[in-house]
């Protein structure tokens, strides 16, 4: 029994000043203070650009942001973060509209609060506005999908897949249908929902493409789905067979473009989605001034042509 | 023989382990006392640590208490089943889907809401006792039961939205719904003259536009509390509560004095599978909208806080009462790191040190109250 | 230890004729006969799977006999649940399976047949009449429960069969089948037990006592049957066998017998 209390006590007083010391340096620290709230999953690595961003604005506008996640991707989880963000009284919030109809009312009584809020990423300019938030930075997802359509029909594309690594989220579908009508080819059955794990991305799309011999085209919505694809057309030496098209970047699609697997990647420039509502929000907290419009981060097309700088930055800042 | 009979006479010295139990101790042996020493840890932290961050002021109470009542109201069906002896890892999934059952026949078939939310709890019902039926029939583990029911759902929720809506998130529901009085059933403000009254008197906090910062007490919470007073009280006062405590911690020896097990299993799954319908209907709700991803590990939730809350994971022992503690150091926690400030990557790494603490706490308790080994 | 009343007297409380179990191809019981009367105690005894099982828990409900005739004072009976069995006053007592460990005394005691105080809908489990009968029928036989509340895990072995004998008297049963009550008991746990045996068979009522301690056997039986490969091997009155025969007649046959020769009677 003695030992049992030792090693609970040992274990509590590892863990207080832990948790004492880290709250305590970035709650308090001088200058303002920002939440951003993202709906991405702990395992989605893309968000690290956007992380990588705050740190660089906090460090340059000398103030203090908190990034906030719901770990399990659960939009009604994110909503109550937001919620909690609120009543911090923060000077600002920064999220993402993942869902408009969970997040709306989340959103709309941390304004009511008196709190300035940008949107970011995901959402609509529409939905930014119908929250009363001051601006929205992102990409318009059906737009840069529809764009990405066009290209590849272009190409010659008259077939193709869609591997959706996150089938939950209502801006990844957007994505999908805007590539189907930029394409002329309705989306049936064309989307795979290839989850997030690499192995199983690699199985689903192996199975869609013996399955369906003609297809021509493909498009991915994020390094989650292109890696492992890319890494299943090297394995099977279908190099060159499809048009592929993904968004986002990492060091496997730079690599893919400049090997020619992959054709353009869709690059909605999240380190800007990251660094720009924070320099903003403080201008605003300090100085009352704001941009007049939304801001469109992307679609911005990286292919062979300029793919030597990017690939340099790839996974920390592009 | 007959020499050693003499020692059993009435007068004989009593095992001394049946005289050891002060009043004290037995208030100590009761299953919920660990949980409730750990919440009060909790909030000591928190109190030092969150002090001036909004945490303990209207709306972050607020907060909290919603995400516990949330929790609650799982952790209740599960402490319960725990006690009975089997676990439901469904729950999440039942969460997902039972949302997908409200909102597509709304938004999408044009049902009536109340019809769409009788529908949903008659198929959760269901599935409840399907769950339920197969776990006693075949006598699998309910651990391997529930997983794969846990799998079947989830794809089934998003199988059946991109099949009917295209879609993995359903939204609209309120749009459908109306006045209808499932909205504010499930997702109403309770008490709302009282907080504009505190408001005015200055006990809580106003917004810019005159509002008080909290405008009344969530349906979820007053949900959370019904249900787990009457877990409690079925669990503790009534004959199927005698017979829960009797299915987990001994089947057999319950099953040879008459009590249907069988019946008290089933039964039981399909309590766990009620809660999380409740939980699914006040979020569809609140929200408006129910999505393929909702619920995503609350089944493992649900769990800690029972386990947290003093019940064993090997059936016969727990309270109700614990549970709603067990979620209610969850819920704080979960939320309080988050007012602390710190890092969001050391996230999940604080909140299983502090699940680790408050568990070592609870346990320690336990065993210097009931003298176990 | 025998001073019982004459027995043979009074109608069986159980009487099995000829009773036949077949589980699919394998033969359980080939045929058993066997009484026991009130205040009388009937000792089963017989090897590993000699049947005893099997019958206790065809006596108990929860088989049905292939065929055979299965008498309750006097009357065939057919049991299809175990319910049916307590319900007709046959009360059975397992040696592991009594009792719910982590549960208290009182809740232990009334399991399955709670008492209730309430009305209408809003009944509710009264526990002060479970904990007070509960502690009464234990000071009735000598166990000084302090608190009835407390787990039954924290009684010894011998108590909890005790706790479990005095539920199956206080519920008025007029048979008690004992299952091995005190296979896994010390001596004076063991002691214990049979005491209270004695004391309910006094009572006038039956007590079918399965074990294969001969010495337990012969220190409460008035009568012995003894079983072997689902069989009546034989049903002796104490008077009419002495231990050491009962002994071997239990151990099967000779093959014992020679093994105890040749270990120099140690068996």
């Amino acid at each position: 029994m003695g030992t049992q209390l030792k090693k609970l006590l040992t274990a509590a007083v590892a863990a207080v000043p832990l948790l004492v010391g880290l709250g305590a340096v970035t709650a308090h620290a001088d200058g303002e203070h920002f939440v951003f709230v993202s709906h991405a999953p702990d395992t989605d690595s893309w968000w690290n650009v956007i992380k990588n961003a705050l740190k660089n604005a906090a460090a340059d506008t000398k103030t203090t942001v908190d990034y906030r996640n719901p770990p399990t991707g659960d939009i009604a989880d994110m909503a109550r973060i937001i919620q909690q963000a609120a009543a911090t009284n923060p000077d600002g919030i920064i999220t993402t509209i993942a869902d408009f109809d969970v997040l709306q009312s989340a959103i709309k009584d941390a304004i009511a609060k008196g709190i300035p809020v940008i949107t970011v990423n995901s959402g609509t300019a529409e939905q930014s506005k119908q929250l009363g938030a001051l601006m929205h930075i992102g990409q318009p997802e059906y737009d840069a999908g529809k764009g990405a359509g066009e290209r590849a029909k272009a190409a010659g594309v008259t077939d193709f897949v869609c591997v959706n690594h996150y089938i939950t989220n209502a801006a990844s579908v957007e994505r999908c249908q805007g590539y189907a009508d930029g394409l002329g080819v309705p989306l049936g059955d064309h989307m795979v929902d290839s989850g997030q794990d690499p192995t199983g991305v690699y199985n689903k799309v192996k199975a869609y493409l013996t399955a369906h011999p003609g297809t021509n085209g493909i498009l991915t919505l994020g390094p989650n789905a292109a890696d492992p694809t890319i890494k299943l057309l090297r394995d099977t030496g279908e190099t060159s067979k499809y048009n592929f098209i993904t968004f986002d970047l990492s060091s496997d699609i730079s690599q893919g473009i400049k090997d020619g697997i992959v054709e353009s990647a869709i690059d909605q420039q999240p380190y800007l989605q990251g660094y720009l509502p924070v320099v903003l929000l403080t201008e605003y907290k300090r100085y009352g001034v704001l941009p007049a419009n939304n801001i469109n981060t992307g679609p911005g097309f990286v292919t062979k042509a300029n793919i030597e700088m990017v690939e340099k930055l790839a996974g920390e800042y592009r | 023989m007959a020499e050693n009979s003499t020692v059993v006479a009435a007068g004989r010295p009593a095992d001394e382990r049946l005289q050891k139990q002060s009043g004290l101790r037995k208030l100590l042996s009761r299953p919920e006392l660990g949980a409730i020493a750990g919440t009060v840890l909790v909030f000591l932290f928190f109190g030092a640590t969150a002090h001036g961050t909004g945490m303990f002021a209207a709306d972050g109470i607020m907060n909290w208490i919603t995400v516990t009542a949330q929790l609650t109201i799982i952790a209740t069906g599960a402490a319960l089943l725990m006690v009975g002896g089997e676990f439901d890892l469904s729950v999440g999934s039942m969460i997902g889907f039972a949302g997908m059952m409200i909102a597509i026949p709304t938004v999408y078939f044009g049902w009536p809401v109340w019809a769409s939310v009788v529908f949903a709890f008659c198929g959760a019902l269901l599935i409840g006792f399907l769950n339920g039926l197969i776990v006693v029939r075949t006598r699998l583990p309910s651990f391997i039961v529930t997983l794969a029911s846990l799998y079947i759902l989830r794809g089934m929720t998003i199988a059946l939205s991109i099949l009917f809506a295209n879609r993995t998130i359903v939204s609209g529901v309120k749009n459908f719904a109306g006045d209808s009085i499932v909205v504010p059933l499930f997702s109403g403000k309770a008490f709302q003259g009282l907080f504009v009254w505190m408001a005015n008197a200055g006990i809580i906090g106003k917004l810019p536009n005159g509002q008080p910062s909290v405008q009344g007490i969530p349906a979820v919470v007053i949900w959370a509390f019904v249900i787990a007073l009457i877990g409690h009280i079925v669990l503790t006062r009534t004959r199927f509560g005698n017979w829960i405590f009797g299915a987990g911690g001994d089947a057999n020896a319950a099953r040879n004095v008459g009590v249907p097990v069988a019946r008290v299993k089933i039964t039981l799954f399909m309590v766990t599978a009620f809660c999380a319908t409740v939980y699914a209907t006040c979020q569809v709700m609140e929200f408006g909208s129910a999505a393929a991803d909702r619920g995503v590990l609350k089944e493992f939730e649900a769990i800690i806080a029972a386990v947290i809350g003093g019940c064993l994971l090997t059936g016969g022992y727990g309270s109700v009462v614990g549970a709603f503690f067990g979620a209610l150091i969850f819920g704080v926690v979960q939320m309080g790191i988050l007012f602390t400030g710190a890092p969001n990557d050391w996230f999940q790494v604080f909140l299983g040190l502090m699940l680790l603490t408050a568990v070592l706490f609870n346990s320690y308790i336990r065993r210097r109250a009931t003298g176990e080994r | 230890m025998s001073e019982a009343t004459n027995p043979s007297a009074a109608t069986p409380l159980i009487e099995v004729r000829d009773l036949v179990k077949h589980f699919g191809p394998v033969v359980a019981l080939n045929g058993v006969s066997m009484k026991v009367r009130p205040g009388e105690v009937l000792c089963l005894l017989g090897d590993n799977g000699a049947g005893k099982s099997t019958l206790i828990k065809t006596l108990s409900g929860v088989h049905k006999p292939t065929s055979g005739t299965f008498l309750v004072d006097g009357r065939p009976v057919s049991f299809s649940t175990p319910r049916d069995a307590l319900d007709a006053g046959i009360a059975t007592v397992y040696q592991d399976l009594a009792m719910v460990p982590l549960t208290s005394i009182a809740r232990n005691f009334f399991m399955g047949r709670e008492p209730m105080r309430g009305v209408g809908p809003f009944k509710f489990l009264d526990l002060a009449f479970a904990e007070r009968v509960a502690r009464e029928e234990m000071k009735k036989i000598g166990i000084d429960v302090r608190d009835p509340s407390q787990a039954v895990g924290t009684l010894s072995g011998g108590e909890r069969q005790c706790v479990a004998i005095a539920r199956a008297v206080y519920f008025g049963a007029k048979v008690l089948i004992l299952d091995e009550p005190t296979s896994a008991l010390g001596v004076a746990q063991t002691s214990m037990v049979l005491k209270y045996v004695h004391q309910v068979r006094a009572r006038g009522l039956g007590v079918i006592f399965i074990t294969h301690n001969v010495r337990h056997a012969y220190a409460v039986g008035n009568t012995f049957t003894v079983l072997n490969r689902g069989r009546t091997l034989g049903t002796y009155e104490k008077a009419a066998i002495g231990i050491e025969e009962l002994q071997n007649l239990m151990a099967g046959d000779k093959e014992l017998q020679l093994l105890s020769d040749d270990l120099g009677g140690m068996v």
